[in-house]
Order: C-alpha cells, then sequence, then structure tokens
C-alpha cells in the first residue's frame, strides 16, 4: 500500500517540479529551451502514470484476463500490430531516412519503385519537349513530389505529427472530459446541472468549423491545434463518464469510502476515477482515430503547422499534382486509413472484452 | 373417449451451443385431447416452454432444432410442413400465451392496433370490424372500458390488465387450441386468480383445447383434466388430475416430491419439504434414469438403466422403475 | 392538455436553442474580434493597392461600417441589426452576407440531402439484412467493410476518387460545373464523386447503428409473440422489429448530421470546389471576411440545435413511452 503511494506521489511531484522549473527558466532565461508541446508531454506523461499505468500494474492478473480476451479477436491484435510499428517507424524512422524537406528539382516527380513513368519535358537548351521515361529506384521506395522530397521521409515524419496529435489532444480532452464526467455525476444537482448544460452547448458547436476558425485565428502551430482540439473534444467523454460513474455513485465501496470520511476530492480521484479506467481505455483508443483525421485534414486545407510535415500536407500537395504524380496522394492517405482502422479495430477489441455480456 | 387433436410423438428438440448440444427436449410424447385442458408441469429449465415453442415452430434456429418426432395435427405433422402453411395455423388454429406480457408485447403499438392486426391476418373483415371485434375480445376477458383500453399501449396498463389484452389476442381468431406458458406467473397472488378464472370460463364457452404450462402443482388441480409431469426434458408421468392427486401409490417419486413442495395441501402444518439437488445438466445428463441423484427411492437399475413408460392405470402413465418390471423383479 | 403541454416544451426549447445561438454568436464573434489581423485590414489594403488614399478611405470605411466604435457597440449593433434581418457585408464578395448565403446554401443542401438518401437507405438495409442474418458471411462482410467505411477519411477519399474516375478514366470532370441547372441530370451526374465521398462515411456508420439497434430488439419476446400470430418474417422485422430499433436510429442518426455531416460537407465542397455554405466559409476565412464567417458558423450551430430539438419532438412522438409520462 504505501509504497504505491511512494510510486503515486513521486510521479505527481516529479513533473510538477520540471514543469516549474522550465518554465522559470522559459521566463526568465529569454532563450525558449523546450518547445511548448513539451510540457504537455511531461504533465499528461505524469497522469498518465498515476491513473492508467499504475492501476493497471496493480491489478495485474486483471489485466491479463482482458489481454486473453483481445488476443481472440484477430483484427484488434492486427491493429495493435500496426500501431506499434507505427509507433516505432516514428521514433526511429527520422534517423534511417533522409531529410523530408530537402528539395530537390533533379529528382523531381520519381514514381515508387516499381512504377514507372512517362513524361513529356520541354528541354531549355534544344526548345523542344522531349519524352522522358522515370524509373522508381531504392533511393527513393515512395518516390518523390513535384519539388524532389523524398516521400517516404514524409510519411515518416507524418507518423510522428499524427501521433503526438493524436495521443496529446486525446489525452487533453479524456482528462478533462473524465474529470466533468465524473465531478458532475458525483456531486449531482446545481453542479451536474450546470456541467451538462455547459456539455450540451459545447456539443451544439459546429467542431470543424470552430476548429478552422481558432486555428486559423491563433496561427497554425501544432501547440495550438492540440490544444484546440483537445479543449473542444471532451464533451463526449464527459456525457459516457457520467453515465458510467452515476451507476457507479450508489455501490458500496464508495458509500463505504464515504462513511469512512474520506474527502470528496480523495474519493473522485482513488475511488471512482480508477474504476472507470476500462471505460476510459475504451473512449481513448476511439477518439484518437478522430483526432488524427482532424488533424490530418486541418493541414489538408492549408491550416497545418507549417514548420512540420504531416500527412495532411503531403496530401495537399499531392492533390495538386493529381495527374503527374498520383502516388504523392495516395501515400498518405493509406497511412491516415490503415492508422484509423487500426485504432478502431483496437477499440472494438477493446470493448468486447471489457464487456461482460459479451460472449467472445 | 374423447378425439385427440394434437399428438406429440418423440419430440426431440436440441439446442446445439458452444459448450455441447442441450437435449432440451427429448424424447417426449403425449396428446391433447378435444376441449381438455393438458398441464404440463415441472421445475424451470425442464423444457415446458420449449415443448410449447416446438409445436408452434418458434424454436430460435440457430441454436435450436427439431432433430426428431412427429407434432401432428389436423391430419398433417408440424414438424416438416411448409413454412406458409405453419403460419396460417399460427395465431389462428393455435395460439399461444406468453408468461410476461410486459415484454410480449409490442411496446410501440396500441393493445388494439395489435389485436386488429392478428384479426386482418387471418381473415377478411375490414378494420372498423376487426377493431369491433377486438373491444369485444377484451370486454369478454374482463378489461374495464374495453374502447378506452384499446386505444392504450401496453406500458399503461397494469400487469393483470395487459395479461388480459395478451389472452384477448391470442382468442381473436378463434382457435382451436390455446397454449399458455406460465400465464400467471409474472402477475400478483390476486390477479392470479382472477386470470385462472378467465380460463376456467373458456374451456365452457369456447370448448378450446388448452395445453398449460406451469411450475406451480396447485395450479393443476384448479384448472387442469389431465397432467404430464416434465423432469430434465423428458416426460416422467401422465394421468388424469383426479387420478394423479388422489392415488398416491403409482406417483412417481419426482411427482410426489412436487406436491409434497406445495404448502397447505395436505391440511398438516408440517416443514414445506424441497427436493434435494438441482437439475441435472441437459448437455451431460446422468445416465439411466435422469431423476436418480436427487430420488429418494433410488435403485441400483436406475443408475444403468433409462425407464421405461409403464401403464399403472388407465390412462395413468409412469416412467420408474419402481413399477416397471425389471424394477420389480429385484 | 396533451397538446399545450407540447407546446409548452417546444417553446421551452426554442428559447433554449436561441440563447445557446446568442451564446455561439458572442464567442465568435470575440474570437474573430480578438484575432491577430483586424478584419479592415485586408479591405484597405486592396483600396491602397488601388491608388487611393488610404488615410482618406479608413475614416470613410469605419464611418461607414462602425469600425471605429468599441467592440462592445459593434457587438451591440451587429445583433440589432441581425434582429432586422441584417447579416453584414461580405468584403470579399462585395455582397450582403444574407444574399451570399441565400444563393449558396442550395450546393450545401443537395449534397447533404443526397448524401443522406444515399446512406439511409443503403445503410439501414445493409443493417437489418446484417442483424438478421447474424454471423452469416453477409454480416461479416457488411461489419468488414462498415469498418473501413468509418476508417477512411473523406477528403483522402474524395481525392481518390477523383484521381480515379476523373484524372485516370475521365468519367467526371475534376470541378463542380455551377453553370448547369440545379435540376438536371448533368448536375446530378457531377454530384455522384462527392455524393459517394461524403456519403461513406455516414453508410458505415448507419449500417453499424441499423445493426445493433435490430440486434438489440431482435432478441426481445414481443417478436415470438408477432411471430406466433401467424405473421410473415417481412412483417416481423419490418414492422414489429424495426418500428422499435428506429427510435434510438433517429436519436444516433441526428446527432451525426451535425457533428459529423458538417464537417465532411465541409471538406468535400473544398475537394470538389462546390461552392456551399462550406466552401463560403473556408473562402471567407482566409480573406478575413469576418461577417460571413460568424454567419455561417452561427447558421451551422443554429440548424444543429433545430436538428436536436426535432429529434427529440420526433422521439417523443415515436416512442409511447416518453408521450405518455
Amino acid at each position: 500500500m504505501t509504497k504505491r503511494f511512494g510510486i503515486r506521489n513521486l510521479a505527481l511531484i516529479l513533473p510538477a517540479l520540471l514543469i516549474g522549473l522550465t518554465l522559470l527558466l522559459d521566463i526568465f532565461v529569454i532563450e525558449t529551451i523546450v518547445e511548448p508541446l513539451v510540457y504537455l508531454y511531461i504533465a499528461l506523461g505524469g497522469i498518465f502514470i498515476i491513473y492508467v499505468i499504475s492501476p493497471l500494474y496493480a491489478s495485474r492478473r486483471l489485466v491479463n484476463y482482458y489481454w486473453q480476451r483481445v488476443k481472440r479477436n484477430r483484427l484488434a491484435v492486427a491493429g495493435l500490430g500496426f500501431i506499434l510499428f507505427l509507433i516505432l517507424l516514428a521514433i526511429i524512422g527520422p534517423f534511417l531516412t533522409a531529410d523530408p524537406t530537402a528539395v530537390s528539382f533533379e529528382e523531381k516527380n520519381i514514381p515508387p519503385v516499381g512504377f514507372t513513368l512517362k513524361e513529356s519535358i520541354y528541354e531549355l537548351e534544344t526548345g523542344q519537349f522531349i519524352t522522358r521515361t522515370a524509373t522508381g529506384d531504392w533511393q527513393h521506395p515512395l518516390g518523390t513530389d513535384n519539388k524532389g522530397r523524398d516521400l517516404l521521409a514524409m510519411i515518416i515524419s507524418g507518423a510522428g505529427v499524427s501521433l503526438q496529435v493524436g495521443l496529446l489532444a486525446t489525452g487533453i480532452a479524456l482528462a478533462l472530459g473524465t474529470l466533468i464526467g465524473v465531478i458532475s455525476a458525483y456531486f449531482g444537482g446545481k453542479t451536474d446541472n450546470i456541467l451538462m448544460r455547459f456539455t450540451d452547448i459545447m456539443m451544439t458547436f459546429p467542431f470543424f468549423l470552430l476548429l478552422v476558425l481558432i486555428v486559423f485565428i491563433f496561427g497554425a502551430n501544432l501547440a495550438i491545434i492540440v490544444l484546440v482540439i483537445g479543449l473542444t473534444g471532451w464533451t463526449g467523454t464527459a456525457r459516457l463518464i457520467r453515465s458510467e460513474t452515476l451507476s457507479l455513485r450508489t455501490r458500496e465501496f464508495i458509500m463505504a469510502a464515504k462513511a469512512l470520511g474520506a474527502s470528496d476530492g480523495r474519493v473522485v480521484l482513488t475511488h471512482l476515477v480508477p474504476n472507470v479506467i476500462s471505460l476510459i481505455i475504451v473512449i481513448a483508443t476511439l477518439s484518437i482515430p478522430g483526432v488524427i483525421v482532424a488533424e490530418a485534414a486541418l493541414s489538408f486545407i492549408g491550416l497545418g503547422d507549417p514548420a512540420v510535415t504531416s500527412w495532411g500536407m503531403v496530401l495537399r500537395a499531392g492533390q495538386q499534382t493529381l495527374d503527374t504524380a498520383w502516388w504523392v496522394a495516395v501515400a498518405p492517405g493509406v497511412m491516415l486509413f490503415l492508422t484509423v482502422l487500426a485504432f478502431n479495430f483496437v477499440g472494438d477489441g477493446l470493448r468486447d472484452a471489457f464487456d461482460p455480456r459479451s460472449s467472445l | 373417449m374423447k378425439e385427440t387433436i394434437l399428438s406429440v410423438r418423440n419430440l426431440k428438440t436440441y439446442f446445439f451451443t458452444r459448450r455441447g448440444t442441450v437435449r432440451a427436449v427429448d424424447d417426449v410424447d403425449f396428446e391433447l385431447k378435444k376441449g381438455e385442458c393438458l398441464c404440463l408441469v415441472g421445475e424451470s429449465g425442464c423444457g415446458k416452454t420449449v415443448t410449447a415453442l416446438s409445436i408452434l415452430g418458434l424454436v430460435d434456429r440457430p441454436p435450436g432444432r427439431i432433430v426428431g418426432g412427429e407434432i401432428n395435427y389436423d391430419g398433417i405433422n408440424l414438424v416438416s410442413c411448409l413454412p406458409a402453411r405453419m403460419r396460417q395455423i399460427r395465431g389462428r388454429e393455435i395460439a399461444m400465451i406468453f408468461q410476461d406480457a410486459q415484454s410480449a408485447l409490442n411496446p410501440v403499438f396500441t393493445i388494439g392496433d395489435q389485436i386488429v392486426e392478428q384479426i386482418k391476418l387471418h381473415s377478411e373483415k375490414s378494420h372498423r370490424q376487426a377493431r369491433e371485434m377486438a373491444i369485444d375480445l377484451l370486454k369478454e376477458v374482463g378489461i374495464p372500458s374495453p374502447d378506452e383500453a384499446a386505444s392504450y399501449y401496453p406500458h399503461q396498463l397494469s400487469g393483470g390488465m395487459r395479461q388480459r389484452a395478451m389472452i384477448a389476442m391470442s382468442l381473436s381468431c378463434d382457435p382451436r387450441i390455446l397454449i399458455a406458458d406460465e400465464p400467471t406467473t409474472a402477475v400478483d397472488v390476486t390477479i392470479k386468480a382472477q386470470i385462472l378464472d378467465i380460463f376456467q370460463r373458456l374451456k365452457e364457452s369456447r370448448q378450446i383445447s388448452l395445453l398449460f404450462i406451469t411450475h406451480e402443482m396447485g395450479l393443476v388441480s384448479e384448472i387442469g383434466d389431465r397432467v404430464a409431469v416434465m423432469y430434465a426434458g423428458k416426460i416422467v408421468e401422465i394421468a388424469s388430475v383426479t387420478e394423479l392427486l388422489t392415488n398416491p401409490i403409482f406417483q412417481h417419486p419426482y411427482t410426489s416430491s412436487l406436491i409434497k413442495c406445495l404448502p397447505g395441501i395436505t391440511q398438516e402444518r408440517e416443514r414445506l419439504e424441497s427436493i434435494p439437488g438441482t437439475v441435472p445438466s441437459l448437455i451431460d445428463p446422468p445416465s439411466g434414469c435422469l431423476f436418480h441423484p436427487r430420488c429418494a427411492k433410488a435403485m441400483a437399475i436406475c443408475r444403468e438403466k433409462e425407464p421405461p413408460p409403464v401403464n399403472v392405470t388407465k390412462g395413468h402413465t409412469v416412467f420408474c422403475h419402481l413399477y416397471s418390471a425389471q424394477g420389480m423383479k429385484k | 392538455m396533451k397538446k399545450t403541454w407540447l407546446r409548452d416544451y417546444i417553446i421551452r426549447r426554442l428559447l433554449y436553442a436561441i440563447i445557446i445561438a446568442w451564446g455561439i454568436l458572442t464567442v465568435t464573434f470575440v474570437l474573430v474580434r480578438i484575432g491577430p489581423t483586424s478584419p479592415a485590414d485586408k479591405y484597405l489594403a486592396n483600396l491602397a493597392a488601388r491608388g487611393q488614399d488610404a488615410a482618406q478611405v479608413i475614416a470613410a470605411v469605419e464611418a461607414r461600417y462602425g469600425l471605429d466604435q468599441p467592440i462592445y457597440a459593434q457587438y451591440l449593433n451587429y445583433i440589432g441589426n441581425l434582429v432586422q434581418g441584417d447579416w453584414g457585408w461580405s468584403f470579399s464578395t462585395s455582397m450582403p452576407v444574407i444574399e451570399l448565403i441565400q444563393t449558396h446554401w442550395i450546393y450545401s443542401f443537395q449534397l447533404i440531402l443526397l448524401s443522406s438518401i444515399f446512406a439511409g437507405i443503403i445503410g439501414i438495409l445493409i443493417g437489418i439484412y446484417s442483424a438478421v442474418r447474424q454471423y452469416s458471411r453477409t454480416d461479416y462482410i457488411a461489419t468488414f467493410f462498415s469498418f473501413i467505411g468509418i476508417s477512411i477519411p473523406n477528403f483522402w477519399l474524395g481525392v481518390m476518387l477523383i484521381l480515379l474516375f476523373a484524372v485516370q478514366f475521365g468519367l467526371f470532370k475534376t470541378y463542380y460545373d455551377t453553370s448547369l441547372p440545379l435540376f438536371s441530370l448533368a448536375n446530378l451526374k457531377q454530384l455522384i464523386l462527392p455524393v459517394i465521398t461524403l456519403g461513406t462515411g455516414m453508410l458505415a456508420g448507419y449500417t453499424r447503428y441499423t445493426r445493433s439497434a435490430m440486434l438489440d430488439n431482435l432478441r426481445k419476446e414481443f417478436v415470438r409473440t408477432a411471430r406466433a400470430k401467424g405473421l410473415p418474417e417481412r412483417t416481423v422485422i419490418g414492422k414489429h422489429v424495426f418500428r422499435n430499433a428506429i427510435l434510438p436510429l433517429i436519436t444516433i442518426i441526428m446527432f451525426d448530421l451535425g457533428s459529423i455531416v458538417f464537417g465532411g460537407a465541409y471538406l468535400t465542397e473544398i475537394v470538389f470546389g462546390i461552392p456551399g455554405l462550406g466552401r463560403i466559409s473556408f473562402n471567407a476565412i482566409f480573406a478575413d471576411d469576418y461577417a460571413v464567417v460568424v454567419a455561417i458558423t452561427l447558421i451551422a450551430a443554429f440548424l444543429i440545435l433545430m436538428i436536436n430539438l426535432i429529434t427529440d419532438i420526433t422521439y417523443t412522438y415515436l416512442d409511447p413511452r416518453i408521450r405518455y409520462d
């Protein structure tokens, strides 16, 4: 018991210290040391350790039981495999490929390996059109775009962007949604009424229009995109968690905790939140793809962070060269599609595994 | 001797599940005579409902399937007859009342509409005629202000009223056979008596043949003419009600214990008895007589051989080694 | 008494909708105004580029649009005009916002309407079939394809459809032609790809929702009663089960309309160059044409509110358990 609280406190204090220190440095030393996203990483990492890793570790046998159930769903396992592959790709990939932003006009519009392309080119010296045959080679396995950038490098860079946005924004949205949902259900009455009305209003907002508007106004920056998606995307989570908590609220162990004199905050954080963790995991897995697609859509319409190469951006470039270099539009979309599919498979598998009614 | 209207011969309805084959109804044999009330009695899970559903071809498939036997009605075998013919029989010639009217009635249609739907399905009546008929039926089963009740939704009626409406619906096409599956289980005691009363009257006024399924021995004496006792998918005893209740000498041990479970029937203040043990698994049933693990009078042969039917008196058949030739020998 | 109850309910909900719409209007208005670029900057820059003296026109413009007043006065002004039916002036297109919306809403409407019909009919039919034949091969195939349909990002699907059917096979034009009459076969033909783009995700969603709603009700006991009546299977499924399944279905389909379909239509219009409200709003954002942005956001929010209201009323009508309690 004491050991677990030790881990908890450490996980809470460490990120807080780190954030405080770097913030101070950021403010007083004029040069920015870390990017704003790093703060988010640390904060969410702390929450993740306290509320996901530690309870999961505490109930290893249960986790193992659920894993046995998930394993029976072949699509979910395949999805999980793809997600792991994607994470590895995003971490290791950049060290193995060329710079995704390196422009080289001599190497433009090279098709992927296994494809050849005939192209009419206006030759400056002779003033005539000549037919050039471009063949894909292993130098650029997925080919290049109309500026000669390596498509594979861009795809790998995009994987990192998508995963970051997906995980961080979902993390914020889930933390907010869980807090609002649990508080709303636990306190009930007026608090519940106000919070749920507010959720209703948020749900009425045309989400994507709002996203476009805010990102346009405050600048296309990855941190802003993450924040906006996170701060607007919590409504569904809040509702689900609220109804789950409502059914938990009257259960004996909550009553017992209250009877033993636990404070409201303690009951919420140490008794209610850990008990909705399985629901949170399912919601997380199923909301990550929506976030990834939202970011890709933003980049696709030209509101992506220009400092990074994301799938949506590559797709946007590809759309403009559909008649000369079709592969530029195909590759990022395929990756986006597979990523979303993988998360959906895993989420569905987890939901079935957690559902005591499903026979599986 | 009355004419037989429905005969069930060697009926076997199995459910094929992941865990194995459930022999819900295994080799069941009985006859329903014209105008009589046959009670099918047994603990829950003994196959009473599945027997009833098999007659109407309503066993969910998959996982269930009728794997053998015949159900003869009016010269046709219902097990093998065409779906179109089966549909004509359902509701019109053989109607069924389900245990829980609350869930058996469709919540989004009015009582009247649900009755009218059945009348129009099996006759050429106009909507207005059907509606009038529905109201008459509601009146017949004792629903106060029936024309108002016809426009109510199921949730607006009380439990007893819903069950009456259900009965009215089943009667709408004047069926020859009515199967009632524990129609009094989901209602309270006071209403139970009223519902039983309705069945009593129906038997007299409509000359309907009734297959009454129940787990309460107490109801049997009130409404039944004959009784078939079921245990673990098999019939263990068939007799007339008077024979069964007044002639305990040739009773099947299971029937005896069912009767002993009844409060107040012997007028002596003893402790209520219960049958030791539980209903056996129908996937992996015990050998020999299925009741032997719980039977106080079990003999060695009971574990080995399935008991044959023994005609102890006229119209009284018991499946028990106590009365079989082989059992007597030892 | 029943009637007045419903009327009061609708009035209450409408008031609620107006209050929320007002809140959204305020948020959008403020968001646009606190942005780093002033909305009038581009307009002024344009004027200056045409050789006019910027300082001179500034006064004229500010006086004309009230931009010299403090933000709360502008806000009150805007609301006052809105109530009178004046939605403001679009800088970038030089026409009243209301006129802009009047000419362009039909493009969004036809896209969403056709996609809903396409997705609704096919999705619900597949969903019913899939549920009735649960665990059959057809069910597995339908479930698998609905997964794919839900996962495919619609703007990429649009680009791929253009690549395949317009660029490679030359079956369609790559861009939407506004000169075609609205009610013509040619217009319908050029809407095929956009409708597939927007409709695929909807179709997949409807298939899944219908399947699970049907499965929930197929196991209910009243289905057995319906069969025991002698009803043909078609009536049992199509009337007794579907009529119960449609209740949750309506809620979720309407909810999707507000949250997913509007965003999807926005992107589809951009991909195919359809000049609907989404595209107009998108262009307006890049042109700093705030009046258009606020107006369209407000319209979208109000539509969502209305859809919610209609859903609740329909639900009340379809579910007798709610109607009489």
